[in-house]
This record gives C-alpha cells, sequence and structure tokens, in this order.
C-alpha cells in the first residue's frame, strides 16, 4: 500500500474561513498505515466538522452520520478498520467508490476540510 | 392487438361518456404510469369492492431479482403484465398477468458508477406502452424502446449524459408519435430539458430547456450565470391532454438549494424567481414550445421541486364546468390550475404549512414567512413541511364518484441554513444544511387523505406512524388502496377512510397499486420493496423505518376467492 501521496496543507474553497486561516499540519502518506488526524481529539474541529458533513456527506450518509444504512453508517468505521481508520477515510475520499457510489473529493474539498470531517467522525463511532 | 383495439374503443367511449369527472379513466387493463392519461390512478372495476375486499387473499407472488428501492408501477396490456425492478432498472418483465409466468425480460447494462449521479436511490418508476413498444428511461440517461413481445431492444437514444449528474428515473409520456422524456438532477446542477423523440426512430424531434439561456426571455430571473447550473429537472411524469394538445410536466427545485448565488437571499427577492424552476409547464406537443407555466415556489431554497404529478380533471368550478390540473405540491399547497391557461383557480394549504402564510390569487405567488427562508449562514428553524414536501413523488389518486382526491402526505418539518459551494460536474450541488428528522404536530408522520379540491378542504384522514408512505389508487368498487414502509397493504373506504383490510407484504410499499381484469376476474396488483435512501436523511426516524420491515423486491398480486 505505497503511495505517493502527499497529504498537504489545505488551500482553496474554505481558506478564507477565519477558523480555518491557519495552515495543518503537513501529514505525510509515505507509510500510510502510520496516517494519523491533525486534528484529533480536538473538539472545536469536531464541532466544525459536523457542520461540513452535514452541508456535503450527509446526502448519503445521513444528517450527524446516524445513518440506519450499514454500508453507508460512518460511525462504524472504527469497527470496521480499526487502526487503519484514518487511511481508509483518506484514501477513499480520495479516490472515491464510484461503484459504491462514493466520488472523489479530490478538488472538491480541501485536506484541511477532509481532516475537520474526520474528527468529527471519530468523536462518533459507536462501540464495536 | 384486437384485444387492446377493443380495449382502446371501451375507454374512449368512457371518455366521451363521462359527465363531470375524470377526463379519462382506466378501463380493465392498466395501460399507462398513472392510469390514463389524466393521471387519475382511478378504475372503472368495481368486483373487488367495499362488502368483500376484507376477502382479498394472494393470487401469487412474481419475485423481482433485485433489492431496494421498488418504484415500479406496472402495465397490463391484454393479458401480459410489464414490471420494471429497482437499480435503474435492473430488469423489466414481461410475465402472464393470470399466473405470474415469465414472458421475457430485459436486463440492461448499466454502469454502477450512476450510483454517485443518483441523488435518491437506485429506483426506476416503469415503462410506458404504444403500438407494440415499450419505452423506458434509465439511470445512465438512455432511453431504448423495447419490442413489447420479445423484449429486444429497438432503439437506444442518450437523452443525457449521466456523468453531469443526472438520471432517469420516471416512464416518458407519449403523445401522438412522440415520446417525452425529462431527467433528474436537481442536486447536481444540471440543467433541466423536456425532450421529445419520434416513437418509430428514436430521432429527437424538439428539446425545451426548462432553464433560458443569458438574453433569452425569462432569463432576467437569474442573476449572473447562475442559470448555467440553474436545476430545473423534470424527473418524474408528464400529462397529456389530447384535446388541448398540452403535454404538462412539473420542474424540480432551483439548484443549488441555497439561494444566496441566484438572487437576493431574502423573501423580498423581486425578479429573481428562477424560471422556470419549481414550476408547471404546459407544452405545446408538436413544437415543445412553452404555452403557459405556473411557478409554485418562486426563487425556492427549500428543495420544493415542483414535480408532483398532475392529475386532470374537468370539476364544476362556480358553476361552470372547467378543465383543471391539480397538483398537491412539495411547497404544501394544493393547486387548481386551469389547464387550458394557467391561470389559478384556487391554493390552500393540505398539510401543516409555515413557510408561507398564503398563496395570492392576484399575483399567484406565495406569501413568504421571511423567519422560515434559510439564508447564508442564517438557520431557518421549524419550517414545514421539510424537503420531503407535503406530498413526494407518490401518486395521488382522483375519484370522480367520491369526487375526492386521495393524498399520500408527509407530516415532517426542518431546519435548514444557507452555505457557499462552488460547482463541480457530477457532484452534490446542494450549498445547504440540513436537519429533516423533524415529525411535524400531531405525533404522526404520514397521512392518506382524502380532499375536496372544488371546496379545498378535508374530508377524512388515515393516519401513518412512519413517514413515506405508499402512493394511492382508487376504484369505483368504493376502495381506496394503499402501502406504508413497513410493508402493510391496505383498503380503505373512499368515503370514510375506515380499514376494511391489510396485508403484510413483508417490505415497505412505495408506489401505488394497479388493478385489472382477466377473464372475468379482477385483479389488484402492488410491488414491494423498501426504500433505503430517503429513509437515509431522517436520522433517527429512518433507523426505526430501516427496522421495521426488510429490503425486498416483489410483486404481490391479489384477487377474491373462487
Amino acid at each position: 500500500m505505497k503511495s505517493s501521496i502527499v497529504v498537504a496543507g489545505a488551500v482553496g474553497l474554505l481558506a478564507t474561513q477565519s477558523w480555518l486561516a491557519t495552515a495543518p499540519p503537513v501529514v505525510r502518506a509515505d507509510d500510510v498505515t502510520a496516517m494519523k488526524n491533525p486534528y484529533e481529539g480536538d473538539p472545536l474541529r469536531a464541532a466544525q466538522g459536523r457542520s461540513l458533513f452535514n452541508q456535503f456527506c450527509a446526502h448519503c450518509h445521513a444528517p450527524n452520520a446516524i445513518s440506519p444504512d450499514p454500508p453507508k453508517d460512518l460511525r462504524r468505521l472504527r469497527v470496521r478498520y480499526a487502526e487503519k481508520m484514518p487511511e481508509v477515510f483518506y484514501f477513499t475520499v480520495t479516490h472515491g467508490r464510484p461503484d459504491k457510489g462514493m466520488p472523489n473529493w479530490t478538488g472538491i474539498l480541501p485536506d484541511e476540510t477532509l481532516w475537520t470531517i474526520f474528527t468529527f467522525l471519530q468523536s462518533v463511532q459507536s462501540q464495536p | 392487438m384486437l384485444r387492446l383495439s377493443a380495449i382502446l374503443a371501451v375507454s374512449l367511449a368512457a371518455i366521451a361518456a363521462l359527465p363531470v369527472a375524470g377526463f379519462a379513466e382506466s378501463g380493465k387493463s392498466w395501460i399507462i404510469y398513472g392510469g390514463d392519461q389524466a393521471n387519475t390512478r382511478f378504475s372503472t372495476l368495481s368486483q373487488v369492492n367495499t362488502s368483500n375486499v376484507n376477502k382479498l387473499k394472494v393470487a401469487w407472488v412474481v419475485q423481482l431479482g433485485s433489492l431496494e428501492a421498488q418504484e415500479s408501477t406496472p402495465l397490463v396490456i391484454g393479458d401480459t403484465l410489464y414490471v420494471t425492478t429497482s437499480g435503474g432498472p435492473k430488469y423489466v418483465y414481461a410475465i402472464n398477468a393470470k399466473d405470474g409466468t415469465p414472458k421475457w425480460k430485459y436486463a440492461p447494462e448499466i454502469p454502477a458508477d450512476v450510483q454517485q449521479t443518483t441523488c435518491c436511490g437506485l429506483d426506476n418508476r416503469g415503462v410506458a406502452f404504444a403500438n407494440d413498444k415499450l419505452f423506458v428511461g434509465r439511470l445512465d440517461g438512455y432511453l431504448v424502446a423495447l419490442d413489447a413481445k420479445t423484449g429486444k431492444e429497438l432503439w437506444k437514444t442518450q437523452v443525457v449524459d449521466y456523468h453531469e449528474g443526472a438520471a432517469i428515473t420516471s416512464p416518458p409520456t407519449l403523445a401522438k408519435d412522440l415520446v417525452i422524456t425529462g431527467y433528474a438532477g436537481g442536486e447536481y446542477g444540471i440543467r433541466g430539458a423536456i425532450t421529445a423523440y419520434d416513437q418509430n426512430t428514436g430521432k429527437q424531434v424538439w428539446r425545451t430547456y426548462t432553464v433560458p439561456v443569458a438574453g433569452e426571455p425569462a432569463s432576467e430571473t437569474w442573476p449572473g450565470d447562475s442559470w448555467k447550473h440553474g436545476g430545473g429537472a423534470a424527473w418524474l411524469v408528464g400529462s397529456y391532454d389530447p384535446k388541448l394538445n398540452l403535454v404538462y410536466y412539473g420542474t424540480s427545485n432551483a439548484a443549488p438549494w441555497g439561494a444566496s448565488e441566484r438572487g437576493p437571499d431574502k423573501s423580498d427577492y423581486g425578479k429573481f424567481v428562477n424560471l422556470y424552476t419549481a414550476s408547471t409547464l404546459a407544452l405545446d406537443v408538436d413544437t415543445g414550445k412553452i404555452v403557459w407555466y405556473y411557478q409554485t415556489t418562486p426563487y425556492d431554497t427549500w428543495d420544493y421541486d415542483g414535480v408532483n404529478e398532475l392529475v386532470l380533471a374537468d370539476l364544476d368550478i362556480n358553476g361552470k364546468k372547467t378543465p383543471v390540473a391539480l397538483k398537491a405540491d412539495r411547497n404544501g399547497f394544493f393547486y387548481v390550475l386551469n389547464r387550458q391557461t394557467g391561470a389559478l383557480i384556487s391554493a390552500q394549504p393540505f398539510v401543516t404549512v409555515n413557510w408561507a402564510k398564503s398563496v395570492d390569487l392576484e399575483t399567484g405567488r406565495p406569501i413568504e414567512v421571511p423567519d422560515k427562508r434559510p439564508r447564508l449562514d442564517v438557520w431557518a428553524k421549524d419550517i414545514c413541511p421539510n424537503l420531503f414536501g407535503g406530498k413526494n413523488w407518490e401518486h395521488m389518486a382522483f375519484n370522480p364518484q367520491t369526487g375526492l382526491v386521495y393524498i399520500p402526505t408527509f407530516n415532517l418539518c426542518m431546519d435548514l441554513v444557507g452555505k457557499k459551494e462552488e460547482y463541480k460536474k457530477g457532484a452534490f450541488y446542494l450549498g445547504e444544511e440540513w436537519d429533516l428528522d423533524k415529525p411535524g404536530p400531531g405525533g404522526f408522520m404520514s397521512e392518506m387523505l382524502a380532499w375536496d379540491p372544488i371546496n379545498q378542504k378535508r374530508v377524512w384522514g388515515s393516519k401513518e406512524e412512519l413517514p413515506i408512505m405508499g402512493g394511492a389508487l382508487t376504484t369505483a368498487g368504493g376502495l381506496v388502496f394503499h402501502g406504508n414502509i413497513q410493508g402493510w397493504f391496505k383498503a380503505l373506504d373512499a368515503k370514510t377512510g375506515s380499514e376494511l383490510w391489510k396485508f403484510n407484504a413483508g417490505s415497505g410499499i412505495s408506489q401505488g397499486a394497479i388493478t385489472y381484469e382477466l377473464d372475468g376476474k379482477q385483479y389488484v396488483a402492488v410491488v414491494t420493496g423498501r426504500l433505503k435512501t430517503p429513509p437515509s436523511f431522517l436520522g433517527h426516524t429512518g433507523e426505526r423505518i430501516f427496522a421495521s420491515s426488510a429490503e425486498g423486491g416483489a410483486l404481490f398480486v391479489f384477487e377474491l376467492p373462487n
């Protein structure tokens, strides 16, 4: 699972909003299994992520991630992927799963937004 | 063919003989999605009626071989029943209408990635039939003609590139020698169009865009380039009035849902009404020219699509028989329009409505409650109805004998806020955050409503605990049939709403039932298979819906015991 992806600092769409004005730490994906959310545990990011999730993801994954449909229920990411959860998340949103209905968000949402959304998702994981 | 001619003769005779009722009605067969060109879903059959419906039992069942989102209305032509499945469709089946024996199936290759550009489930609502041909629109943007005897593909035409975020979910409208279709895509910023093709060749005859290009009439209703991704998708079925030579289609929400790029982002929107979104359009059959339009939700930001089916009827309005079109709109108002001129006759709320006080009969415009219009980064809370609408695509039915319209309604409210969003081809383009899991007043979430369209008032209601109930069928047997999301299929008394019979079909029922007669026996048929995507919008209520019945895909056919 070597990848040349470099998760770079966020530019673009949402950078003008004050709460996103600071560049996030650079996460290198040379060793994707070690991929880590730069905002992990940050409650402000989780709250912002909830709002972004509800704008961009909820049409398929349900508002506040309360999806009744198991394949689309992102509260089960930790149960499914455990420590690989960040890596699977990042790979999926930046490549899509076209045959499952998941678009590739590259060029639409910058990495900062993706990790902000991920911070929210980490806060709503169901117990195994 | 002889049999069909006889059926047509019967239904033509019925049209001529009708006094002040439905402008057409189905005979012994079910030859068109809405039961007749007027979309009434009324059947003249009365062998099954209020006195014996409690004896109804299953005659046979066909498994459809596809799960999720069964939204198909079967057709019955002669002794053949045609039914499509979910999956865009995954299959079109021709089966013996008497015992369910398969005759042929059509299994198109539909690319799996249509899931990305299909907002609300991998559905298909059925086929249209004429001259031994079936016409079916597909989620990959193609319209195809099939030989009704063999299922062989006769021609295939691309209506729209699905990569744009478009899909065809509903059967086309047939008028003269044309096959007319719209497409979905209001959630992806497509520009809507209605297109007519030659039934024999699939060649395009005309195309009318529902959103004008800059410089065209009505383009002044869009600021800047906002028209380019303005929505106005005609994704549900049309209606046809052969006498007026008009075909009618409704159009979806303006795109994106968030309105800040499409106008001044306030209730005092002036000229920025974003034509012809959230409207009913009357098109000349021969040219596609827009003869009249009526916009139900100007400058929409609530996702109040204007697509709901028009039911055509001739009603006594102030002592004068008037050709009307009836529409129970997503926005919660029931509209009666003169279908010749487009003039508004009346509009009243048929569910709890609080985004607008009323509809001004002079201007035809809703009088908005400004607090209930979400704006950029400003929440509007507890807006009723929610974006599923007072009614969605699930069909209503008009019974000329009771004079009532039977409407499958929602009782849900929502919170919305506008957001900035960039357009990208094929991606969701909503520009709003939303919370839909807000039951309306009264503790129920949907209701089969009997509505008097002349006096614009409620006559009775049959409440359902969970939302997303099935469409209606009404018959000369004094009955209203409908299903619910838990999978119960019910017969109600058309006059009182009292429940006369029910059957657990095991998976949610969304589409309306049909009825037909073969060899002197009346059958009632309904497709089951619970929806997945729309319930997912509802959070905890969605979890209750998923718990209430399993996914499925089956056609149930009922009869009276011999």
